[in-house]
């Protein structure tokens, strides 16, 4: 069941919109890239320096007199953080639902799947300047925090996405997944270069980028009177005259964030609001399925 | 520059327009939170250079439109002329007069008249919305034109439909015309566009120029513009038949005709080698040819023999140029037929120039003449069989039989011809007995003007012929000096008529008569033949009029005549534009005068039986039909042309400037004096590409 944003938008609360979302994915996956907690054998690795000594066959060695190490599909359990920025220009939307709103449904969705699979996912709030953790856990009654944490969620205050980047580098442990739901606008020149770096550490880092309709096609006509949402600026023009300028730029700057994820090894997703949620984490996990 | 509607230029001020919007227009724009302001603003620095240029090219843009199209509106005009005088300006009520004259044929591949229309069109398309006009077609005979209106559709159906005619025109009177007409209008200002080649015959430069009334009805100039349709060239050459004359030519012998063409050439070049022709319908029947030195005139004979007689219809041509229409003349011409007649010797005689017969055998079978003659005495005569004879003449015989009586009479019923003599032969009592029936008047007594051997005074006491008509065919080439060889003759006896024949009352002629009032030359019609009677003697006894030289031509008519062959008509000349009287012969009707072309020529019948048919349009030859829708050879005729209209000298521009006032006269020829596309046809194009340019920048 693929959900529309229209239809999504009449439920009410992330919720219901997130279950909604996470259950037309589940609908619509032929298999999980993430299969239930046993820890089968996968292969045998001759020992190295640095590999888990525990990890060591011992049955092996007195077979071959050679030191070889089990490796497993799975190692350990997900750690997940779900980073939402809900800065005041998540909060625009020309549609049913605003920004803001399909980032917490889609935070709220994946919070769901990795619960069912009982790995760990928290949230990380940007909002009004300020950071909101939510602590990774894998309980089923997590999923409540979670979820009512990110519907209290309101929009506001500035986007500080960098500052978010070094303070989840500090907190998180090595190889967490961090996906980031946010619209870049930030004004500090660096900032996607620091989230991106989170990869440097190991970490899984997949972005979600939330634009709104309105933002990629500038459909205005009449002479208008553009309003700064995080700050005091203010532009009156006629957007017919600029449009052309705008969408150049505005075009360039998603593929300029598009090509440094995909330098940076960063899974990197174009949402837009008006798209069907559950088909954009089909799509989205379909990618990682494939890359393993 | 002037301008036709001055007022539209107030429209101009809309130009403003642009200007006050980007002045007042402070509509509040609509207040939007958007998130990627960044990507806005920067748009809009990036932007803002070239908005400014965009602006400043619409804003041009702008105003170019909304001040192009009312200057358009007003319809400027620039001065297209340097010899254009001071004119009125502004609407006048206008009439164009176009020339259709036969000079208007003039072509060089293209004819003046085609341009004529031409200029007319453009005249009409120069005119103001609010300038009423009117057309003239001048002609030779031309039809007032209506009131100046507003149909501008009607006038150019009415140049379109005109057509060059083969008369002359009369410019100052069209212009008259076309003046009057052009005073039931109420506009102040008056104008007249003449459009024409300004042919020097067309204009009456010795007559004051045009007036129309002016408000305070005073006669005021009206402007007179000038389309000169053959601009640029100084002469029009031009070389033309300006005369024909057909002769017999008796040398030549019978039923031959000398054609005498009068060539002259109007043009600056002499011409060489011009073939001059005979035709009759595609055959060449003489040719030869003819140089004419420029400006001179030349005559060149062509001599034709007809092998039979009757009406010839045919035309005389020269070697075509621009004009041709002058180039040819059609003719119709009566070629006598081959005649019998059989003489009655009255008074044989041994010594040949004492005989009775002698004079008058020789004067009908003198070079030339058609006529076949048989002579023979009184005895033997009467006895022939006169229905093998067109002509009988009976010179001094006695009185006839009454069985040769009747035989004669029967002969003239059924058309065959009599001529009678007088002489001591014949005996007037017997005369009146037996030929009553054909005598035009009885005889009454021999009367003697002088004793020619008694008297030695005999000759100017001998009569002479006092009044001949000239106007009938019989006595129509004795005119001038050729009247002298009938008046100079002597008789000095004759036979005196009574009034009239009591058998046939009115149905006599008398011709000719002596100095006393008595009849010479006494004619009649009898039947469906003629008699003519001759009261003194064809010899010497009575008369010396045997020995006149006008007595062999007479003779040689009597037998034309009597036989029918001499047309009895008045030789018709007949100019196009005029009318042709035609004078039918007894019972002969005329239904209908066809036109070279075809169509059929207005015919009014006459109290005095003749019939007027015309005004003819064009030359050639024109057939004329009888009740029984047959052609009626002898009442055909041709017409020609007015060789004055052949002269296309020019009336020098600055003639006509200095004749119809320079402060009036406006001349207005040629496409390179006139914009080939009026100056607020370049505005609204300026208008509506700067419209097209503003919507493609607005696009962008």
């Amino acid at each position: 069941m693929l959900l529309d944003a229209q239809t999504l938008a009449r439920l009410k609360g992330v919720k219901l919109r997130a279950r909604a979302v996470m259950e037309g994915v589940l609908s619509g996956l032929h298999k999980s890239p993430h299969q239930g907690q046993s820890v089968e054998f996968a292969e045998h690795k001759e020992y190295a320096p640095g590999d888990e000594l525990r990890h060591l066959d011992w049955k092996a060695y007195g077979k071959f007199d050679k030191y070889y190490v089990k490796r497993f599909e799975h190692e350990t359990n997900l750690r997940s953080v779900m980073v939402v920025d809900a800065s005041a220009s998540m909060g625009y939307g020309s549609g049913a639902l605003n920004k803001l709103e399909v980032a917490t449904t889609l935070a709220g969705a994946l919070c769901y799947l990795l619960v069912r699979q009982q790995d760990a996912a928290g949230l990380a709030l940007l909002t009004g300047g300020k950071w909101k953790d939510v602590p990774p856990r894998a309980s089923a009654g997590h999923l409540n925090v979670l979820l009512e944490t990110l519907d209290a969620t309101t929009p506001g205050g500035g986007t500080d996405l960098g500052s978010a980047a070094d303070h989840l580098a500090e907190v998180l442990p090595r190889r967490s997944t961090v996906i980031v739901l946010s619209d870049l606008l930030d004004e500090k020149q660096d900032a996607l270069k620091r989230v991106l770096a989170l990869r440097q550490r190991k970490n899984d880092v997949s972005l979600f980028h939330v634009v709104d309709p309105a933002e990629l096609t500038f459909p205005f006509d009449d002479p208008t009177l553009f309003l700064d949402m995080e700050g005091e600026g203010r532009i009156e023009v006629n957007p017919r005259e600029i449009k052309e300028s705008y969408l150049e730029e505005f075009h360039a700057f998603l593929a300029s964030v598009k090509a440094s994820c995909a330098e940076a090894d960063v899974d990197y997703e174009l949402v837009r609001t008006d798209e069907k949620l559950d088909d954009v984490l089909l799509r989205y996990l379909g990618r990682r399925g494939r890359r393993g | 520059m002037t301008f036709g509607n001055p007022w539209m230029l107030l429209g101009a001020l809309g130009a403003l327009i642009p200007l006050l919007v980007h002045l007042f227009d402070r509509r509040r724009p609509r207040p939007h939170p958007f998130g990627p302001l960044a990507f806005v603003l920067r748009s809009q620095k990036r932007t803002a250079s070239r908005l400014k240029l965009k602006r400043l090219l619409l804003y041009a843009l702008r105003t170019l439109i909304l001040l192009a199209i009312p200057i358009a509106l007003a319809r400027p005009e620039l001065s297209r002329d340097a010899h254009a005088a001071q004119v009125v300006k502004g609407p006048a009520a206008t009439a164009i007069i176009l020339d259709a004259s036969l000079s208007m044929r003039w072509t060089d591949g293209t004819s003046l008249f085609e341009r004529g229309r031409d200029e007319a069109r453009d005249a009409l398309k120069d005119l103001l919305p609010e300038e009423p006009a009117t057309v003239l077609v001048c002609t030779s005979s031309p039809a007032a034109p209506p009131p100046p209106g507003f149909d501008r559709a009607r006038l150019r159906g009415l140049v379109d439909e005109a057509k060059p005619t083969y008369g002359a025109a009369d410019l100052s009177r069209c212009m008259e015309m076309a003046s009057r007409s052009l005073e039931e209008n109420p506009m102040a200002a008056k104008r007249l566009v003449v459009v024409s080649d300004m042919a020097a015959s067309a204009f009456r430069l010795e007559a004051p120029p045009p007036t129309v009334k002016g408000p305070t009805g005073a006669p005021v100039k009206p402007e007179v513009v000038l389309r000169d349709v053959a601009e640029g060239r100084e002469a029009l050459n031009n070389h033309a038949i300006v005369d024909l004359k057909v002769e017999p030519a008796l040398q030549a012998g019978p039923r031959s005709f000398q054609f005498t063409f009068t060539v002259r050439n109007f043009g600056t070049e002499a011409a060489k080698d011009l073939e001059a022709a005979v035709r009759t319908g595609e055959t060449t029947l003489a040719k030869g040819f003819v140089d004419v030195p420029a400006g001179g005139t030349t005559q060149k004979a062509l001599t034709v023999r007809f092998p039979q007689g009757g009406t010839v219809v045919g035309q005389v041509t020269l070697a075509s140029d621009s004009l041709a229409e002058d180039d040819r003349r059609a003719f119709v011409l009566p070629v006598p037929k081959a005649l019998k007649a059989l003489v009655v010797n009255g008074a044989p005689h041994a010594t040949r120039y004492r005989d009775e017969a002698f004079f008058v055998d020789a004067a009908l079978t003198a070079p030339g003449s058609p006529v076949e003659v048989a002579v023979r005495d009184s005895e033997v005569g009467l006895r022939e069989d006169f229905a093998a004879y067109d002509l009988v003449l009976l010179l001094n015989v006695p009185a006839p039989s009454p069985e040769e009586a009747a035989r004669l009479a029967a002969f003239v019923e059924n058309g065959g011809g009599l001529f009678l003599s007088m002489g001591d032969r014949v005996n007037t009592e017997d005369y009146n007995q037996r030929l009553g029936a054909v005598l035009p008047r009885p005889l009454r007594v021999v009367r003697t003007s002088a004793e020619r051997e008694t008297d030695p005074e005999a000759e100017t006491k001998a009569a002479r012929l006092a009044q001949v008509k000239q106007e009938h065919v019989l006595f129509s080439p004795f005119t001038g000096r050729a009247e002298e060889g009938l008046i100079g003759a002597r008789f000095y006896r004759y036979v005196l008529l009574e009034a009239d024949n009591p058998a046939s009352p009115g149905a006599s002629q008398v011709l000719a008569t002596y100095e006393d009032g008595a009849p010479a030359v006494a004619v009649m019609r009898k039947g469906k033949g003629r008699v003519a009677m001759f009261t003194s003697t064809v010899d010497r006894d009575w008369s010396d009029f045997a020995i006149r030289t006008s007595f062999l031509p007479l003779m040689q008519r009597f037998a034309a005549y009597l036989t029918g062959s001499l047309e009895e008509r008045e030789e018709v000349r007949v100019r196009v534009g005029e009318q042709v009287t035609l004078r039918p012969e007894g019972s002969q009707k005329v239904t209908a005068v066809k036109a070279p072309d075809g169509s059929e020529l207005p015919v009014k019948e006459q109290p005095d039986g003749s019939v007027v048919a015309g005004p003819v349009l064009e030359p050639g030859a024109y057939s004329v039909l009888g009740a029984d829708g047959k052609m009626q050879p002898a009442l055909s005729f041709a017409a020609m042309l007015d060789p004055a209209e052949s002269d296309l000298t020019r009336v020098p521009q600055d003639t006509l400037t200095a004749y119809f006032g320079e402060e009036t006269v406006k001349a207005s020829s040629g496409d390179e004096d006139r914009p080939t596309v009026p100056l607020w046809t370049w505005l609204i194009l300026a208008a509506c590409v700067a419209f097209f340019f503003e919507g493609t920048l607005l696009r962008k």
